[in-house]
């Protein structure tokens, strides 16, 4: 084993930094100088004198050198790199494929969503519809649960008026509830009029006739205004509107109450 | 003290470029091409001189100087700080290149007496001033001065050089450790006067 001692005057130092040495005497030096600060004192004594002695004496080399080493460094990475760009260009592709698949992922769902979007529409408007119909039918029902309740009432009572020899066909059916003060006339059975008159109906209290409203023309059923202490119920042909007293001329039916 | 204020130029110089190393060296090691570049600034003229010394060839060395420092970048994890300064590595990797290539196209020629370029012409090519020395090593003693010559800017082995200088190997030896003390010396002393002028200033 080499010391200290022998190395120093063998001037090994020296041939260490100058390279001279084998692969076996550097490791035992590099050994030595680990553990051995004096030893590293001097070493760097050498290598720094060795070093200024070199920028002393320093040439300038040409600026092509530079510029050669430069491209040549560039040129050595571009030819590593290609495995890298390789690399690269298949991340591209695998970030393009998942792109496609969305991009065609949300057309799909784009349509779909009009699609849906339609079917609401229509499931929309017949849901309107239907609407309409529930309260078309909702509201006749209530008609007709009203006129139901008006007719089949035990406290009305029937009356029938026929016509008299100015409208023979003539047929009108009214329920009279003295307890409910109504009136409900079917006007089914009366021959239609021209556009300038209507039918109207009257009550006769101690000989004065009260207007009890005109009967519409288009209706079948209806109510009429109720009068108390009524003798009889009288109908007249009236000019278009009603009149304020009857054209006693014109009574086609009239019927007397019990 | 014109040329003393040169000296501690150069040194304080020198010794700026010591501490920037290593970080620009971490730098080299992470492949960061400006760390390269900065590192080729530093040494590429030490370098530079010791291959044309060695070659006595311009281009020869211009291509060698740029094959040792794209060496350095290839191989820049192989450098540990630990075991010395980058610019010894760096010169290590100069030598052994030079050598090599001599070796190789034999131009480089072991005699009997190991001495080397004997059979050599000088081209003509070569600059006279890029041969000669410069510094400290002038003030130095002749066979001092050739002894260093030798080891370092020619790239022998101490077992070639003393045998060039016809001198056996030990005082061979003790020629390389008082040159090298002596130039310690004198480097030592441009800190002193640096720090005195420092201290003036």
């Amino acid at each position: 084993m080499m010391t200290k001692k022998e190395l120093l005057e063998n001037g090994l130092l020296e041939q260490y930094v100058l390279g001279e040495l084998d692969a076996k005497q550097n490791e035992v030096i590099e050994k030595l100088l680990k553990s051995d600060a004096e030893l590293k004192a001097k070493l760097e004594d050498i290598e720094s004198s060795f070093e200024e002695l070199a920028i002393e004496n320093a040439i300038l080399p040409p600026d092509s050198v530079k510029s050669g080493l430069l491209s040549k460094i560039k040129i050595a990475d571009a030819q590593i790199s290609p495995k890298d760009s390789n690399n690269s260009r298949t991340w591209l592709g695998i970030a393009a494929s998942f792109a496609a698949f969305f991009l065609l992922g949300s057309i799909w769902l784009y349509s779909e969503l009009n699609t849906v979007k339609e079917d609401l529409r229509i499931v929309g408007d017949q849901n309107e519809a239907l609407q309409k119909d529930l309260d078309g039918i909702t509201k006749n029902y209530d008609e007709v649960s009203k006129w139901y309740a008006a007719l089949s009432n035990p406290d009305a009572e029937q009356y029938i008026l026929k016509g008299n020899a100015l409208a023979p066909e003539a047929k009108i059916v009214s329920f009279v509830n003295h307890r409910n003060k109504s009136v409900i006339i079917n006007a089914q059975k009366l021959p239609n009029l021209d556009a300038e008159h209507d039918y109207q109906m009257w009550a006769d209290v101690d000989g004065e006739m009260i207007n009890m409203g005109v009967i519409p023309k288009d209706a079948k059923l209806m109510a009429m205004t109720y009068i108390d202490d009524a003798e009889s119920l009288n109908i007249t042909i009236e000019p278009l509107g009603g009149n304020d007293h009857p054209t006693v001329e014109r009574l086609i039916s009239n019927v007397y109450l019990d | 003290m014109f040329a003393l204020d040169e000296q501690a130029f150069t040194f304080g110089k020198f010794l700026t470029q010591m501490q920037d190393d290593a970080l620009l060296i971490k730098q080299l090691q992470a492949k960061e091409e400006r760390a390269l570049s900065l590192l080729y600034d530093k040494y590429s003229g030490a370098l530079y001189s010791v291959i044309i010394k060695m070659t006595r060839d311009e281009a020869l060395s211009q291509d060698l100087l740029q094959e040792t420092f794209i060496t350095i970048w290839d191989k820049s994890h192989q450098y540990n700080p630990e075991k010395g300064r980058f610019y010894t590595w760096a010169y290590r990797i100069v030598k052994n290149k030079v050598l090599n290539y001599l070796r190789k196209n034999d131009i480089l020629i072991q005699t009997d007496d190991l001495s080397v370029y004997e059979n050599k012409e000088e081209p003509e090519t070569i600059n006279r001033n890029f041969l000669e020395l410069n510094g400290a090593i002038t003030k130095l003693d002749a066979h001092h001065q050739k002894a260093i010559e030798l080891v370092y800017f020619k790239g022998l082995t101490h077992r070639e050089a003393h045998a060039q200088m016809d001198v056996p190997l030990g005082t061979f030896k003790s020629y390389i450790q008082q040159a090298l003390k002596q130039l310690r010396n004198t480097y030592t002393k441009i800190v002193v006067v640096l720090l005195l002028m420092i201290d003036v200033m």
